[in-house]
C-alpha cells in the first residue's frame, strides 16, 4: 500500500496545483511543502501550522511567509473577485485562538472545526480544487482525519463535497511529503552501488543535504526515471567524489612546510625514473620540423639564427683585452730595441684571432723571461733591460 | 601506414650505425664539426681505469658494470682500503635497481616485446606486474646486494633504503618489510621513495586479505606522518593502483585516498584518474548499476593540460574510451576526445597499440550512436591518417550506413579496406556483399554494386590461385551472382553458377529464382533449362516449383519436356504424373 502510494507520489503534488498558473512557482511551492516534518501523527500539527501562516497572510498581507507565497499570488490574481468575502474571513480568523497541540482530533473536534473551518476557507480562497480529487488518495490517511475532515465539510456553508476533498487533499499532501522524506533517502540508498558502499560511512547529513535536490526532482516529475535517476545520484557523487571523508592522515600544514632539501646527486633510482616519464610523452616525429626540432637538440643542426660564436665563449674575455696588449708591456723599457720589438709582437698578437687572451699574454711573459736570461748579451750591447 | 614504416625504417638504420661504431671506436675518432657534436662520437662502454681504486670503482658503476663493480669492491675490500659510504650506496644502487643482474646492453635494439597490457585483459593484468618488473620472484637469496650490505660498516638510512627498493622492485617482499623493521629498530628514517616501495610491498602480499592490507597500508601511512616524511605523487598513485586489486573493497578507501590527495595539494595526474577509472570500472557488469564517476572524473580536468608526472599516464585515455564506449555515452566520449586534443595532451595517447585501441572504440561509439553524415567525416579525418580500422571496425561502420540507408558508400569503403589491407578478410567481404545483395537498387547502383562485386570475385580467385584448397562461401557466391544478374551483366552471371558446381556449394532460392526470371526476361529457354538441372543435381526441394514454371512460362520443345520431367522423375512418381498431366494440360 505505502510503497505504491510513493511511487505515485511523484505525480501527485503537481496535480495539487493543476490550475495553478504559476509553472515555475509550482516546484517551489512543492518544496517548501516539502520541508514539513515527518510522520502522519504530526499532521495535526500541519494543519494547526497552517493557522500560523494563515494568520500572518490573513493579517499582512506583506509580509507573507514563503510557503503561501506563491500560492497566495497565484490565486490572489485568479480570484480577485472574492476580496470581500476574504475580509470577512479575516475578521473570523483574527478573532480565532490557536491551540498547539497534539491533541486527539475527535476529542478537539468542536474547537478544530471551528479553526478548520477557517482554514477550510483559507484553502478554499487560496487555491482552486480541481473537481476530480483521486480518490483513492484519502485511503492513506487514517480513518481519523477523514472523519474530521467531513464533518468540517459539514459544517461548512460552502459546498460540502469540494471542501472536504479539499481538506482532504491538503491532508494527504503533507502525508506524502513526510512519505517522501522517509523513502526518499531510501530510495536513493537503493540506487548505486557507490551509495550502497558509501552508505556505512555517510552520515544522516548527506541523506539530508541531498534530500531537497531529490525532492525537486521527484516533483519535477521527470518523465524518463533513468536520467533522473542518473542526475541525481551524478549531484550525489559529485559531492561524494571531491567532498566526503577523507583518510585525515596528512596534515596540510605539516606538508607543505618547506624542509631544508639536501642537494645530492640524483641516484640511479631518480635517472631511470625520469628515463621513464620521458619515455611516457614519446610519440613518433609527426613531421619534418619535429625532426628538426629533435636534430637541433641533439646538436646536430645548428640554432638559427646563426651565431657565429655558438660553442666558443672565449674564457669570457672581451675584444679590448685582446687589442690593447701595451699593459702588459709595462716591465719592458720604454725605449730602445726590446721595446720597439715588443711593440711590433703585441701589433702582430692583437692581429691574430686564433689565440686566447691566456695565450697571448704567455707569448708577452715568454719574451719577458727569455730577456732576462740573455741579460749579458744585451749587456755587451749595451741595452737596458731590467 | 607507409610513413611509419619509413620512420621505424630510419631509426633502425640509426640504431645499427651507432652500434657500429661503439663496436670499433678508434675508427671513428675524427672530428670535423665545429662546434662539437658530442651525440655523434662514439660512446665508451669499457671502462679506462685500471689500477684498484675507488676512481675505477666509481667509473664501473657509472658503466653500469655489475660483475665488474662487484669484483672491484672485493677486491679494494681484500686490499684494504675502505670504499666510502657514498660509494658503496651507489653500489648498492646499481646492485638494488638490476637485481643483480646486468642491465640489458642491447635493449635499444631490440624493440620492447614485453607482454603489452591490452587493457581488455585487466583482469589477468592484474596478478602481473608492470613490464618493467620481472614475474614471480626474482632476487635470489644471498645475492650480492645483501653480501655487500652486510660488509658495509656504517649504513645509513640511505643504504636500508635502496636494499629496500630493491627488494620490493624484484619482489621479495616479505625481505623488504623485515628490513624496514630493521630500519626502524636502528631508528633511521625512510624516505618517501621506500615508503612507497613497502606500499607496494604490503599489497602485493599474496597471504592477507583486502581488509588487513588496507589497514596495513594506513598503519605505513600514519607512520610516515609520524616521522615526517612528506608524501608525493607516487604515493598516491601507488596506493590507488594497489588498491586495483581489491575490487570492490577498494572503492571507498580509493576515493578517500583521492580526497586526501587533493586536500594537501598534491595534483593528481592523468595516471591517478586512470586508476580510479580501473578501480570503478573494472569488471564491465552493466546489471549492476554502473559508477557515475566517471563523469566527475571528466568535469574536473575537462580543459586541463598536463605533464607526464607518472610512467602509467599514458594509459588514460585508453580506458576512459573503454568506459565510454561501454556505457555508450557519446557525450562522455567527445569530451574525453576534447581532452585529447587540448594543448599537448595528445602526447598522452601511448604507443601504436594503445592508440589503435583508442581510436576504433571511439569509432565504433560513433558508428552506433551518432549520425550517418557525422560518422561519415569522422571516418574521412581518422581513416587511414591516425589509425587504421580492424575489420570489426569496418563492419560497424558498414552496419551504421546500412541502418543509415546509404549503401552507396559501399564501394567506395571496399576500395579503401583494399588498402588497409583487409583485402582477404572473409568476414569483411561476406559482409559487404550481403549489404549489397539484399534488396533491389536503383540501377546506377546497382552498377557500382556489381563492379565492386566483380572486384571482390577477383579477390577471391587471386585467393584461389594461392591456396591450394579453394574456400568461397556460398554466401559470397549466391551474393555476387545475383549483383551481376540485377547490374545486367549476365554473362558473368551464368559463369558464375558453373563456379557454384566446381566449388560445391548450393546456390540458394532466391537466387534460382531470379535467374529464372532473367531466363525469362532474354527468353530463352535454354537457359531456364540450365537452371533447373542446376537444382536438380543438387537434388533442391524448389527443383519441382522451377521445373513447374518452366513449363508454365516458357514454350519448350518436346525433348526438352521429356528431359525435364526425367529430371524431376527421381524425387517422386506422383509428382512426375502430375507434371505430365500439367503438360499434357497445356
Amino acid at each position: 500500500m505505502l510503497p505504491r502510494v510513493s511511487a505515485v507520489r511523484p505525480l501527485r503534488p503537481l496535480s495539487c496545483f493543476p490550475l495553478c498558473s504559476g509553472g515555475p512557482e509550482v516546484p517551489a511551492a512543492a518544496t517548501v511543502l516539502l520541508g514539513a516534518p515527518h510522520g502522519t501523527a504530526r499532521t495535526k500539527n500541519n494543519v494547526q501550522r497552517y493557522f500560523g501562516t494563515n494568520n500572518t497572510i490573513c493579517s499582512k498581507k506583506d509580509e507573507q511567509p514563503a510557503s503561501m507565497h506563491e500560492i497566495s499570488k497565484e490565486t490572489e490574481s485568479q480570484e480577485s473577485v472574492k476580496e470581500n468575502t476574504k475580509k470577512d474571513l479575516l475578521d473570523i480568523i483574527k478573532g480565532m485562538k490557536i491551540e498547539l497541540s497534539t491533541v486527539n482530533v475527535q476529542t478537539t473536534k468542536p474547537s478544530s472545526t471551528r479553526q478548520l473551518k477557517s482554514v477550510e476557507a483559507t484553502i478554499n480562497r487560496l487555491q482552486k480544487a480541481p473537481g476530480d480529487a483521486p480518490k483513492k488518495r484519502t485511503k492513506s490517511l487514517s480513518p481519523e482525519l477523514v472523519a474530521a475532515a467531513s464533518a468540517i465539510a459539514d459544517f461548512l456553508p460552502f459546498d460540502k463535497q469540494t471542501t472536504k476533498s479539499e481538506l482532504l487533499r491538503q491532508l494527504q499532501q503533507h502525508e506524502e511529503v513526510s512519505k517522501a522524506q522517509k523513502n526518499g533517502g531510501r530510495a536513493k540508498i537503493s540506487v548505486s552501488n557507490i551509495i550502497s558502499d558509501m552508505k556505512v560511512a555517510k552520515s544522516a547529513t548527506i541523506r539530508a543535504s541531498t534530500r531537497p535536490v531529490h525532492q525537486i526532482q521527484f516533483d519535477e516529475g521527470s518523465d524518463d526515471y533513468m536520467s533522473q535517476k542518473t542526475s541525481d545520484v551524478k549531484k550525489s557523487l559529485r559531492k561524494n567524489m571531491l567532498k566526503g571523508k577523507r583518510l585525515n592522515i596528512f596534515d596540510l600544514k605539516a606538508v607543505t612546510e618547506e624542509t631544508s632539501e639536501t642537494e645530492t646527486t640524483p641516484s640511479l633510482w631518480d635517472i631511470e625514473f625520469a628515463k621513464q616519464l620521458a619515455a611516457v610523452n614519446e610519440q613518433p616525429l609527426q613531421n619534418g620540423f619535429a625532426e628538426m626540432i629533435q636534430w637541433t637538440k641533439d646538436g646536430k643542426l645548428w640554432e638559427f639564427p646563426i651565431n657565429n660564436e655558438a660553442g666558443f665563449d672565449d674564457e669570457g674575455s672581451e675584444f679590448h683585452e685582446h687589442i690593447f696588449l701595451d699593459i702588459h708591456l709595462k716591465d719592458f723599457p720604454k725605449q730602445g730595441p726590446i721595446r720597439h720589438f715588443m711593440e711590433l709582437v703585441t701589433c702582430g698578437l692583437s692581429k691574430n684571432p686564433y689565440l686566447s687572451v691566456k695565450q697571448k699574454i704567455e707569448h708577452i711573459e715568454w719574451f719577458r723571461n727569455y730577456f732576462n736570461e740573455k741579460q749579458d748579451i744585451l749587456k755587451e750591447n749595451g741595452i737596458e733591460f731590467n | 601506414m607507409e610513413s611509419r614504416l619509413f620512420l621505424l625504417a630510419k631509426k633502425s638504420g640509426e640504431n645499427a650505425a651507432k652500434f657500429i661504431i661503439n663496436l670499433h671506436p678508434k675508427y671513428f675518432q675524427k672530428d670535423i664539426a665545429e662546434p662539437h657534436i658530442p651525440c655523434l662520437m662514439p660512446e665508451y662502454f669499457e671502462p679506462q681505469i685500471e689500477d684498484i681504486s675507488e676512481a675505477a670503482l666509481k667509473e664501473r658503476i657509472k658503466l653500469k658494470k655489475v660483475k665488474a663493480s662487484v669484483d672491484m669492491f672485493d677486491q679494494l675490500l681484500q686490499a684494504g682500503t675502505t670504499v666510502s659510504l657514498e660509494t658503496s650506496n651507489s653500489l648498492l644502487d646499481l646492485l638494488c635497481y638490476y637485481g643483480d643482474r646486468e642491465p640489458s646492453t642491447d635493449n635499444h635494439f631490440q624493440q620492447s616485446e614485453k607482454s603489452e597490457e591490452l587493457e581488455e585483459d585487466t583482469g589477468e593484468n592484474d596478478k602481473k606486474s608492470k613490464a618493467d618488473d620481472q614475474f614471480g620472484v626474482t632476487w635470489r637469496a644471498k645475492n650480492n646486494a645483501e653480501r655487500i650490505f652486510a660488509l658495509i660498516p656504517e649504513k645509513n638510512s640511505y643504504s636500508y633504503c635502496t636494499m629496500i627498493r630493491g627488494m620490493v622492485k624484484h619482489r621479495a617482499l616479505v625481505q623488504a618489510l623485515n628490513l624496514y623493521a630493521e630500519l626502524l629498530n636502528n631508528r633511521l628514517q625512510a624516505d618517501v621513495y621506500t615508503f612507497n616501495a613497502l606500499i607496494e610491498a604490503t599489497a602485493l602480499n599474496m597471504n592477507e586479505k583486502s581488509e588487513d592490507k588496507w589497514n596495513n597500508i594506513l598503519e605505513l601511512l600514519k607512520q610516515m606522518a609520524a616521522q615526517k616524511v612528506k608524501p608525493n605523487l607516487q604515493t598516491f598513485n601507488n596506493i590507488l593502483k594497489c588498491l586495483r586489486r581489491f575490487h570492490a573493497f577498494g572503492r571507498l578507501p580509493g576515493l578517500q585516498t583521492f580526497r586526501e590527495m587533493k586536500a594537501i595539494g598534491i595534483e593528481p595526474s592523468l595516471a591517478t584518474y586512470h586508476h580510479v577509472i580501473q578501480l570503478f570500472y573494472h569488471h564491465e557488469n552493466p546489471s549492476k548499476g554502473s559508477s557515475r564517476i566517471i563523469y566527475d572524473i571528466m568535469n574536473e580536468i575537462t580543459g586541463q593540460k598536463f605533464t607526464p608526472k607518472d610512467p602509467d599516464d599514458d594509459m588514460f585515455f585508453q580506458s576512459a574510451m573503454r568506459v565510454c564506449s561501454f556505457l555508450r555515452d557519446l557525450e562522455l566520449a567527445y569530451q574525453v576526445h576534447g581532452l585529447l586534443n587540448t594543448g599537448d595532451n595528445w602526447k598522452f595517447i601511448g604507443p601504436d597499440h594503445r592508440r589503435n585501441f583508442y581510436y576504433s572504440k571511439f569509432f565504433s561509439l560513433l558508428c552506433l550512436m551518432e549520425q550517418i553524415d557525422v560518422t561519415l567525416k569522422w571516418y574521412k579525418d581518422l581513416v587511414p591518417s591516425v589509425f587504421f580500422p580492424r575489420s570489426q571496425t569496418l563492419i560497424d561502420l558498414l552496419q551504421a550506413l546500412d541502418v543509415a540507408n546509404r549503401l552507396e558508400v559501399i564501394p567506395q569503403i571496399w576500395k579503401d579496406s583494399k588498402e588497409y589491407g583487409h583485402t582477404f578478410r572473409s568476414d569483411l567481404k561476406e559482409e559487404i556483399l550481403m549489404l549489397m545483395a539484399r534488396d533491389q537498387h536503383p540501377p546506377e547502383l546497382q552498377v557500382a554494386f556489381a563492379d565492386c562485386a566483380a572486384d571482390i570475385k577477383s579477390t577471391y580467385e587471386s585467393q584461389d590461385a594461392r591456396k591450394t584448397a579453394p574456400d568461397w562461401p556460398a554466401n559470397s557466391l549466391n551474393c555476387i551472382a545475383v549483383l551481376f544478374l540485377r547490374a545486367g551483366r549476365t554473362q558473368e552471371a551464368w559463369k558464375m553458377l558453373g563456379l557454384f558446381r566446381k566449388h560445391n556449394k548450393i546456390p540458394g532460392n532466391k537466387l534460382l529464382n531470379e535467374f529464372m526470371d532473367s531466363a525469362k526476361a532474354s527468353n530463352s529457354p535454354a537457359q531456364a533449362i540450365e537452371v533447373v538441372k542446376l537444382a536438380g543435381a543438387f537434388s533442391l526441394p524448389i527443383c519441382e516449383a522451377l521445373t513447374q514454371r518452366v513449363m508454365a512460362d516458357f514454350a519448350i520443345s518436346q525433348e526438352q519436356k521429356e528431359a525435364l520431367g526425367n529430371l524431376t522423375s527421381p524425387t517422386s512418381d506422383s509428382d512426375s504424373d502430375s507434371d505430365s498431366d500439367i503438360s499434357e494440360g497445356i
